[in-house]
């Protein structure tokens, strides 16, 4: 009975829009026109059959990765490592932000605004040059640093409207039992409020990803620097960029699929 | 519900019968709470209450009522006037604070349950991390606790999948499983559907009968009679009127405290001199 009214509706929405159709699959053909005009002006000859040893290469030892996807292992790895920091300087600062003490909302206010307001690429070469010597840090680490710290600001926005958006009865409810002020962050309005920003948590993670790109500038050999060392090798500069596009788009879309449908979940919960 | 039917049972008899008041244990002497706004919600406040005694606060909606209970708990701070519960001052002190906060449970008008825990989880929360018990122990004083109030069998329910009488009992539960010296009832039943209204009262007639020492704002005249030893009537941030429970129905001294009795109870009251019969009847 349901299966149906499926087969019957499929048709009925495809009849229904099929102007919307029609005018998506000229828009399409428009760009393949377009590449391929440029393509044929510049006389390009694609090799795309070249392209998969810069994937994976199989020698005597089996299978092993090719640059493209071992930059995409250190992309992983910068991004995952930012992550974490980044949720730990975003959470903290969000904390001095509402906390009573004067210092402390000067000190997140100070972060947040001089990170917001300067440019990534900016912070990225200032932790390099400036801040790494003094430290003694690596260009991994000045990267880390630097992405975790631009992503933390932006995070510490996130965690913030997620805890004013807990009902103030909790933390009388708290205040009552005689917890401590960190424990009632600990046990009662974080795991609530995190619960609710998961959604636009895991949207940092996406630009994370994405911004971990802006560490090929100091010679970390992530995707986009592989992706650069690959194209200036071979001279196949379509193909490639057109790779690590893909590369990205295949990790970061999942990902933004997942945001969203975790986003229309949370709204039916609540 | 079987903690409810055995207190049903005992109905009979008067609740406060074999409760001896002991000395005083809070005092509150000539406070004054000044909102933002300038509005004046205690206006010189003194008030004494004893050990095991049961207090009833009622008064118009802005009186000032359940501002003098948050204070008494320090979850609104007042401008002056000194408040002194079991012998430790509600002062600048932040020892002195939470003494106060943890010996002082507090129910909400809006149960304020932690949503993400069980109700197991939820009384068992502070009892770790302010008394620092082990989860057994913890655990074993919660099952004491959710019997005491008749939801054994709820002990992992959310707060979601529990109506709202039942998370009121839950949210007592989790007051008492500190061993609070003193419970104070915010309109702990006005959000709540009549029919799961008398499953709280129970529970609180119950603690009223074992010698809790309660100050209850309410708007439950029945409760107030049967439970309450002494009854405060408060309009904009002043006592107007206070007397013992019978004295307080049967003979309301002040025009004001007729003139509201006779609104909350949908009838006339009489004058001094005559006596209310079964007013909480009405109710």
């Amino acid at each position: 009975m349901t299966a149906r009214t499926k087969a019957a509706t499929v048709p009925g929405f495809l009849v229904a829009h099929y102007r919307d159709f029609l005018l998506y699959g000229l828009f399409l053909g428009a760009v393949a026109w377009f590449i391929a005009s440029g393509e044929q002006g510049m006389g390009y000859h694609w090799k795309w059959y070249r392209m998969p040893r810069y994937l994976v290469q199989i020698t005597e030892d089996g299978w092993v990765l090719g640059p493209l996807l071992q930059g995409l292992l250190v992309t992983f790895k910068i991004s995952g490592l930012s992550l974490i920091l980044a949720m730990i300087f975003g959470l903290t600062a969000a904390i001095f932000r509402l906390s009573d003490s004067f210092t402390a909302r000067l000190v997140a206010k100070g972060y947040i605004e001089f990170i917001r307001n300067t440019p990534l690429l900016t912070q990225i070469f200032f932790i390099y040059y400036v801040i790494g010597p003094i430290f003694g840090l690596g260009a991994f680490g000045s990267a880390v640093l630097a992405l975790s710290l631009f992503e933390g600001a932006y995070a510490s926005e996130i965690f913030r409207a997620g805890i004013v958006s807990i009902h103030k009865g909790q933390w009388e409810a708290a205040h009552s039992l005689g917890l401590s002020r960190l424990d009632t962050y600990r046990k009662v309005i974080v795991p609530q409020a995190v619960r609710r920003i998961l959604p636009p948590l895991t949207g940092v993670g996406v630009t994370l990803i994405k911004d971990s790109s802006l560490a090929s500038t100091i010679a970390i050999y992530e995707l986009t620097q592989q992706g650069n060392i690959v194209s200036s090798d071979t001279f196949m500069v379509f193909e490639v960029w057109f790779t690590v596009a893909a590369i990205y788009l295949a990790v970061t879309f999942p990902l933004s699929m997942f945001v969203t449908e975790l986003g229309k979940r949370m709204r039916t919960a609540e | 519900m079987t903690a409810i039917t055995a207190i049903n049972e005992n109905r009979q008899e008067p609740i406060r019968e074999n409760v001896r008041l002991g000395p005083e244990i809070i005092s509150v002497r000539d406070i004054v709470k000044t909102y933002p706004g300038g509005l004046r919600a205690l206006d010189h406040i003194s008030l004494s209450v004893r050990q095991r005694e049961v207090v009833v606060v009622i008064g118009p909606s802005g009186s000032g009522k359940s501002t003098l209970l948050r204070c008494l708990n320090g979850l609104e701070e007042i401008d002056s006037g000194e408040i002194v519960i079991d012998g430790v001052p509600l002062d600048e002190d932040p020892g002195h604070r939470l003494t106060i906060r943890t010996e002082v449970g507090m129910v909400f008008q809006s149960f304020n349950l932690f949503p993400h825990m069980t109700a197991l989880q939820n009384i068992n929360l502070a009892q770790e991390q302010v008394r620092r018990k082990s989860r057994k122990e913890a655990e074993e004083t919660t099952m004491a606790l959710l019997a005491r109030v008749g939801l054994t069998d709820k002990a992992q329910a959310y707060p979601a999948q529990l109506s709202g009488g039942q998370q009121q009992r839950v949210a007592i539960a989790r007051a008492l499983a500190m061993h609070p010296k003193v419970m104070l009832f915010d309109e702990a039943t006005s959000a709540l559907d009549p029919e799961t209204i008398g499953e709280v009262l129970e529970v609180m007639k119950g603690l009223a009968r074992d010698g809790m020492t309660m100050v209850v704002v309410t708007h439950e005249m029945g409760f107030a009679r049967e439970a309450g030893d002494r009854v405060i009537f408060m309009e904009n941030g002043r006592i107007l009127e206070q007397a013992s429970s019978d004295d307080f129905f049967s003979n309301p001294r002040q025009e004001r405290t007729r003139d509201f009795l006779g609104q909350i109870l949908c009838g006339p009251v009489p004058g001094p001199a005559e006596s209310t019969p079964n007013a909480k009847e009405q109710l």
